[in-house]
C-alpha cells in the first residue's frame, strides 16, 4: 500500500513537471486567463458595491459579510479547478473521440491518470481573488481568527473542493455509458452560481436542491456562515459527511461506468 | 442592392440550417443563461424588500423584474458572438480563402450572425416575451406594451444588433495577434456584462461612471433598446437615445473597414 502511494506520487511529480514546460512555454496565455478571471470576478463585487449604496443591509447581512461569502465560494472552486480541469474533457470529448482508451490500458488507477494529466493554472486566479476578498472582509472583522477557526477554515477548504470534484466526476461519468454527458455537467456546474449569496433569498425549492441534491450551499454560503458566527460549528461537520458520502457515490458511479465502458474507435 | 441581397442571402439560410442542425449546445447556453436570469430576480426581490423607497436606480420593483427578462432577451438576439467565427478561420486559415472570393469578408459574417439572430428570435425568444407580457399583465399588473413601443424597440434592437457585431468584429481582429483568445475573451465578456447595462441598470452607477459610459458605445447595446421598451425615454430623450446608437454603428462600421485594410496588409498565410 505505502509503496504504491509513493509509486503514484512519483508518478504524479513527473506527469505535472512535464504539463508546467508546456505552460512556462506560453506565459502570455497564462496571463490572459488570469486577467479574465480576475475581471469576471472583480464585477461580481462592483455589482455588490453598487448594489449596497442603495441599501443598508441585505436581509440582515452587511456588504463586508456578503464579501467574505463571495470570497470563501471562491477557493474550494479554485482548488477543484486547478486540480481536476481534465474531468471535463473527459465529459465532453474523451470518450467520443475515443481519447479515453489509453486510460484504459494503462496499469494505473483511471481516476489518477484522468486528473494527473493538467493542471489548470487559470485557478490560481479565483484562488487569489477568493483569499484577497476573504483577507479583506476578515480585517473589517466580519469573523474572528483563532487557531480553532483557522484549522475548520482549512478543512473546510478541502471539503468543499471534494464536493465540487464528485460533483464533477459523478457527472462526468455518465460520459462511459451516453459518450458525452459535457451538457449535464455544465449545467450542474453552474448551479453553484447560486451559492454565492446567501440561501434564504431563493425561493424554498431553490434553496433545497442547492442544499441536498447538488450540494453547493454546503461549499460556499453554510459554512462561511459559521464562520461570520450565524449557526454552530456542526456544519462543518456535516460538510465533511456530505464531501465524503458525494465522493463515494461519484467514485463508485465512476468505478461501475469503466466496466462498462466501450471504446468509440478512434 | 438585389446583387447584394442575392449574395448574402445564403449566408443567412445556411446559418439557420446549422443552428438547426447543431442545436444543443444553443439550448444548453440559452438555459444556463436563463438560470442567471433567476438569480439576479431573486437577489433583486431581496434587495427591494431591504430597500425602504422602493425605487432603486429609477425603477420600481416591477420594472426590475421586466427589465432583468427584458435583458436576457435582448442579449440573446443582440450578442452574437462573431469573433469566436473569425477566431477559427484564423486558426484554420480558410481566412485566405476568404479574402480570394469576390465577398466582404465581414458582411458574410453580418449575414451569419443576422441568421443566428433569426433563429434566436424564435427560440427562445418569442417564447419567453409573451411569458414575460403575460406575467406582467396579470401578475405585476402592469398595461401591456403598446404598439409604438414595441416598434421602436424592435428598430433600437436591430440598431444594437448591427453595433455588437461590428464592434465583435474589431475584437475579433485580435486572433490575427494572438492565439489564445479565450482569456481575452472572458474579460471582454466580463467587461461587457457590466458597461452594456447586462448585469445592473447602468442608472445605478454613480453619475460620473454615467457619464463616462454614455461616451461609449457599450450602454447603447443593450441597456438602450431595454430602457425603451419599459418607455422610460420620451421625446428628445428617446431620439437622442436612438441618434446615438445610429452614430455608434457609422463609427464602429468604419473604423472596423480601417483595421482589416491594416490587418490584411500584414497578413501572412501560412497554407490552409
Amino acid at each position: 500500500m505505502v509503496h504504491n502511494l509513493k509509486r503514484y506520487w512519483r508518478l504524479y511529480k513527473v506527469l505535472i513537471k512535464q504539463f508546467l514546460k508546456v505552460v512556462m512555454q506560453s506565459k502570455v496565455d497564462f496571463l490572459m486567463g488570469l486577467l479574465g478571471f480576475f475581471l469576471t470576478q472583480a464585477t461580481g463585487i462592483i455589482f455588490l458595491y453598487l448594489i449596497f449604496q442603495q441599501i443598508p443591509t441585505l436581509q440582515g447581512w452587511t456588504l463586508d459579510q456578503l464579501i467574505f461569502i463571495y470570497g470563501f465560494a471562491q477557493i474550494p472552486r479554485g482548488i477543484d479547478h486547478l486540480l481536476t480541469d481534465n474531468i471535463w474533457l473527459v465529459a465532453w470529448r474523451m470518450v467520443v473521440n475515443g481519447q479515453f482508451d489509453r486510460y484504459m490500458l494503462r496499469p494505473m488507477n483511471v481516476f489518477f491518470q484522468v486528473i494527473a494529466e493538467k493542471l489548470q493554472p487559470d485557478a490560481l486566479g479565483e484562488i487569489l481573488i477568493g483569499s484577497i476578498l476573504v483577507i479583506i472582509s476578515v480585517q473589517k472583522g466580519v469573523a474572528a481568527i483563532t487557531p480553532v477557526s483557522v484549522l475548520l477554515f482549512v478543512v473546510s477548504m478541502l471539503a468543499g473542493a471534494l464536493i465540487y470534484t464528485s460533483i464533477k466526476l459523478f457527472f462526468a461519468s455518465f460520459a462511459l455509458w451516453i459518450k458525452q454527458s459535457g451538457p449535464l455537467l455544465q449545467v450542474a456546474y453552474e448551479m453553484a452560481e447560486f451559492a454565492k449569496y446567501p440561501t434564504e433569498i431563493y425561493h424554498k425549492g431553490i434553496q433545497f436542491i442547492i442544499t441536498w441534491v447538488i450540494p453547493f450551499a454546503f461549499v460556499a454560503y453554510l459554512p462561511a456562515s459559521f464562520f461570520l458566527g450565524k449557526t454552530g460549528a456542526g456544519v462543518i461537520g456535516i460538510e465533511c459527511v456530505i464531501a465524503l458520502v458525494f465522493w463515494c457515490v461519484a467514485y463508485g458511479v465512476f468505478n461501475y461506468g469503466l466496466k462498462f465502458y466501450e471504446s468509440a474507435g478512434n | 442592392m438585389k446583387k447584394i441581397l442575392r449574395t448574402y442571402l445564403p449566408f443567412v439560410a445556411n446559418e439557420v440550417k446549422t443552428q438547426l442542425a447543431y442545436r444543443g449546445a444553443f439550448y444548453l447556453w440559452a438555459f444556463i443563461s436563463l438560470f442567471s436570469s433567476f438569480i439576479s430576480y431573486f437577489l433583486w426581490m431581496a434587495i427591494y424588500g431591504s430597500s425602504e423607497s422602493g425605487v432603486i436606480g429609477n425603477l420600481t420593483q416591477n420594472e426590475m423584474v421586466v427589465y432583468i427578462f427584458m435583458v436576457y432577451i435582448t442579449s440573446s438576439l443582440v450578442s452574437i458572438s462573431v469573433s469566436t467565427w473569425v477566431g477559427y478561420d484564423v486558426v484554420e486559415g480558410r481566412v485566405a480563402m476568404n479574402l480570394i472570393k469576390p465577398i466582404d469578408y465581414r458582411a458574410s459574417l453580418i449575414a451569419q450572425a443576422l441568421g443566428d439572430m433569426l433563429y434566436h428570435l424564435v427560440v427562445p425568444s418569442v417564447f419567453i416575451w409573451i411569458g414575460i407580457e403575460i406575467y406582467k399583465v396579470f401578475v405585476l399588473g402592469m398595461p401591456v406594451i403598446s404598439l409604438p413601443t414595441l416598434i421602436l424597440y424592435i428598430c433600437s434592437v436591430l440598431m444594437s444588433f448591427l453595433l455588437y457585431v461590428l464592434f465583435d468584429f474589431c475584437f475579433g481582429m485580435l486572433a490575427f495577434f494572438t492565439t489564445y483568445i479565450f482569456g481575452l475573451r472572458m474579460a471582454k465578456s466580463a467587461l461587457l456584462s457590466f458597461l452594456t447595462g447586462q448585469l445592473i441598470p447602468i442608472s445605478l452607477f454613480p453619475e460620473v461612471a454615467q457619464r463616462i459610459f454614455d461616451c461609449l458605445p457599450f450602454s447603447s447595446m443593450i441597456y438602450t433598446p431595454v430602457m425603451i421598451y419599459l418607455g422610460k425615454y420620451t421625446g428628445a430623450e428617446l431620439a437622442w437615445a436612438m441618434g446615438r446608437q445610429f452614430v455608434w454603428v457609422l463609427l464602429l462600421y468604419w473604423g472596423g473597414s480601417l483595421i482589416w485594410k491594416q490587418v490584411t496588409k500584414r497578413l501572412v498565410v501560412l497554407g490552409g
